[in-house]
């Protein structure tokens, strides 16, 4: 059975939540207009379940701020999944969120001739407190009234928002405890595409202009105002300096403005933190990162205490080498994708392009560490005699040769730190992850060595504001003190240091 | 309820609060670098120095320079994201027009023999302004500017146009800054922008679109 995940609802999933409706309430289904309507109020929570991309249940709740009273406005699970606890989940989210939002009681109302359900909302609490008679019509049916009590502040998780500038994301984020809440990311990367990289100067201006927004964005998407955040999280490194001190400065102002406590955290660590949020971060775990600005491989024991740099790029990262072998063969930025497109239909046997630093020699020194530049220089080589004796190569072959040598060394490093480390576990972060043939690569590999492989979605790959946050949340719940107000932003920041005091 | 936040990092951290006309604290470090280090102490040290909670600030304001780059973003991000924070108005200010505004209490100028208020924009450059005085609601009038040239540019460029300005080079502060805008509310013109004055594009250079010839050539 495929992994089933619950997310907060989002537009995106009316369609599928109204044929569900349909399947499950029938005649007393909701109309689109009506579900949207709650959905999208200020007031309540909705949520579904997925499975892959498909919808398999939702449930919603309403919390006026006039009272200390929710309501569970409505909760549904795909026929085929019922009686394996997904109903159970829904609702003690539900009774989470009501504590969250300050109600309590929650109260429900459920057709008296369905015991199923009355016995599920038993278990979790509810008693039966009052009938509506015939309240179920036509079928002339009453209506239970059920309701819970819930114990003021017992599960109260930290809110905290995330702020992350280290390269061409602004990204801001809110988590709670370990769930996500917002993740919006602004991206300056089409100013960049003239010039085949990241401009740093670029960059920075775009962040200053991006930021307003993307907090009111995020917000927004958590409906939270700034009263409700606990705490501030942000990169102040490594990353490109100009850029930093945007979002650092930015973070400061909203610490002192809302008189919350702020965290500068670290955002290679904030890239293997991420997978809290996707589940539990299991430990101890190699984490391979993989970006335009980094290419590291991490021994991580403790998220908080204990993360050890195995290796990294001694020159180019990865995702600078796909950029750069994109434009000598004339394909568009981000070379990550334009790569993959070129590639399919290649031979990635076509050419055998070095493997950076996998020489007896070179892995005395360099055992987990990564070049690309030999790599870049070695395609610029081939397509230039290719060129010069007018042969008519094929693109598709030499960028499918190109991402092997890449996803080749990239893989086969981070499995051998896991074995020779003994870590049966591998967590990869960074924008490249979206590059189809690392994934499966390393899916091969890890399945092959019995590695336990671990890709969070996407948009916690790449760089994002949420996995600032939810590093930021883990430094709360330990009970580890802020920064102090001085901070300043480290470039090179080592990802020893997980928190700056 | 008219207490105004003032942050501006054109040249160092200069962080201030004033209410009608008074200065009620201020923060100024004079240091070039360091800004992302200072801001928060310099915001939270105003508000402290003048028990003042951010909810009852009027508005913030952000000197927009113009400025080398790095160190203006932080104040313009910071005030940005503390009015975001606390609700309150935004405005954005030239950063050359508050030293004008210091240097014309005890200058008089004219159309005819203006104001030049100078900054150091690095690699040999100053950021620039002309001012004719002050209008009715105490306003400097800018009539030439801001820009950014080499000083003996600059030179030529004023003799051509027959101006012989005095001259200040004063530092900004941020208390200067607030007063600007108050003058501009009591004269309806306070501006909303607070875009970075950089006067100068990013540095990049547009690659050829192969670099496969140059390989070993």
């Amino acid at each position: 059975m495929t992994e089933i995940k619950l997310l907060p609802a989002g537009e995106q999933y009316i369609d599928q939540m109204m044929a569900l409706e349909h399947e499950c309430f029938g005649r007393d289904a909701w109309t689109e207009e009506s579900m949207r309507f709650e959905m999208l109020a200020d007031h309540t929570r909705y949520f579904v379940l997925l499975e892959e991309e498909t919808v398999r249940g939702y449930a919603g709740l309403s919390k006026l701020p006039s009272t200390n009273q929710a309501d569970v406005q409505t909760i549904a699970v795909a026929p085929n999944l019922r009686g394996r606890g997904f109903g159970r989940k829904l609702l003690e989210k539900l009774l989470t969120e009501a504590n969250h939002l300050g109600a309590t009681e929650i109260f429900l109302e459920v057709r008296a001739d369905n015991p199923v359900a009355q016995n599920l909302y038993a278990s979790l609490g509810f008693e039966h407190i009052d009938t509506r008679k015939r309240y179920y019509q036509p079928d002339d049916v009453d209506a239970w009234i059920m309701r819970a009590r819930l114990s003021e502040g017992s599960l109260r998780e930290p809110i905290v928002l995330g702020i992350e500038s280290s390269c061409d994301e602004t990204g801001i984020g809110i988590v709670r405890g370990n769930t996500l809440l917002a993740n919006v990311i602004s991206s300056s990367m089409d100013q960049h595409a003239r010039f085949g990289g990241v401009v740093p100067e670029i960059a920075a201006r775009a962040h200053l202009e991006a930021l307003q927004p993307t907090l009111i964005q995020a917000l927004h998407d958590a409906k939270l105002s700034m009263q409700d955040i606990d705490a501030i999280a942000v990169t102040n490194g490594p990353g490109l300096a100009g850029a930093l001190m945007v979002g650092v400065g930015a973070a400061k102002a909203l610490s002192v403005a809302s008189g919350k406590p702020i965290y500068a955290v670290n955002h290679l660590v904030g890239h293997v933190g991420v997978d809290v949020l996707e589940g539990e971060l299991e430990l101890p775990t190699i984490a391979l990162l993989v970006s335009g600005g980094h290419t590291s491989l991490l021994l991580v024991k403790d998220l908080l205490d204990d993360v050890t740099l195995l290796g990294e790029t001694i020159d180019d990262a990865a995702g600078e080498a796909f950029d750069k072998v994109a434009r000598l063969l004339g394909l568009s930025y981000p070379g990550g994708p334009a790569i993959d497109k070129a590639a399919s239909g290649g031979d990635p046997k076509a050419i055998r392009f070095p493997r950076g630093l996998t020489l007896p020699k070179d892995m005395e020194k360099h055992r987990y560490d990564f070049s690309f530049s030999g790599l870049k220089t070695a395609v610029a080589r081939w397509v230039e005699v290719a060129e010069n004796n007018g042969d008519d190569f094929s693109v598709a072959d030499v960028a499918a040769s190109f991402r092997e040598a890449v996803a080749d060394v990239l893989t086969a490093k981070a499995v051998a730190a896991c074995n020779e480390h003994g870590i049966k576990r591998l967590l990869l972060g960074g924008g490249v992850v979206a590059n189809a043939r690392l994934r499966e690569l390393a899916a091969e590999r890890c399945v092959a060595n019995g590695i336990e492989l671990r890709i969070p979605e996407l948009n916690l790959c790449t760089d994002n504001g949420a996995m600032i946050a939810a590093l930021g949340a883990q430094l709360v719940m330990a009970g580890r003190a802020p920064s102090s107000l001085d901070f300043g932003v480290d470039s090179t920041l080592s990802v020893e240091t997980v928190h700056t005091k | 309820m008219s207490l105004i936040l003032a942050i501006d990092t054109s040249f160092g951290t200069s962080v201030a609060l004033v209410e009608n006309g008074q200065v009620r604290a201020e923060h100024n470090v004079p240091d070039t670098m360091k800004h992302a280090e200072l801001i928060g102490v310099a915001i939270a040290d105003v508000l402290a120095q003048a028990f003042v909670q951010p909810a009852q600030l009027m508005a913030v304001v952000a000197g927009r320079g113009p400025a080398p780059f790095t160190g203006l973003r932080v104040g313009i991000a910071a005030a940005t994201m503390f009015a975001a924070g606390v609700g309150v108005k935004l405005y954005g200010a030239v950063s050359l027009d508050a030293i004008a505004l210091a240097a014309l209490r005890t200058h008089r100028a004219s159309k005819e023999e203006p104001l030049l208020v100078t900054a150091d924009a690095r690699r040999k450059e100053v950021y620039w302004a002309l001012y004719a005085g002050l209008d009715e609601h105490g306003v400097p009038i800018r009539i030439d500017g801001p820009g950014v040239m080499k000083p003996d540019e600059l030179e030529d460029y004023l003799v051509n146009r027959n101006v012989h300005p005095t001259t200040t080079s004063a530092e900004i502060s941020a208390a200067n800054l607030a007063l600007l805008v108050e003058a501009q509310l009591r004269a309806g013109t306070a501006g909303e922008d607070v875009s970075a004055l950089y006067l100068r594009a990013a540095d990049a250079v547009e690659p050829k679109a192969k670099i496969g010839k140059a390989v070993s050539g």
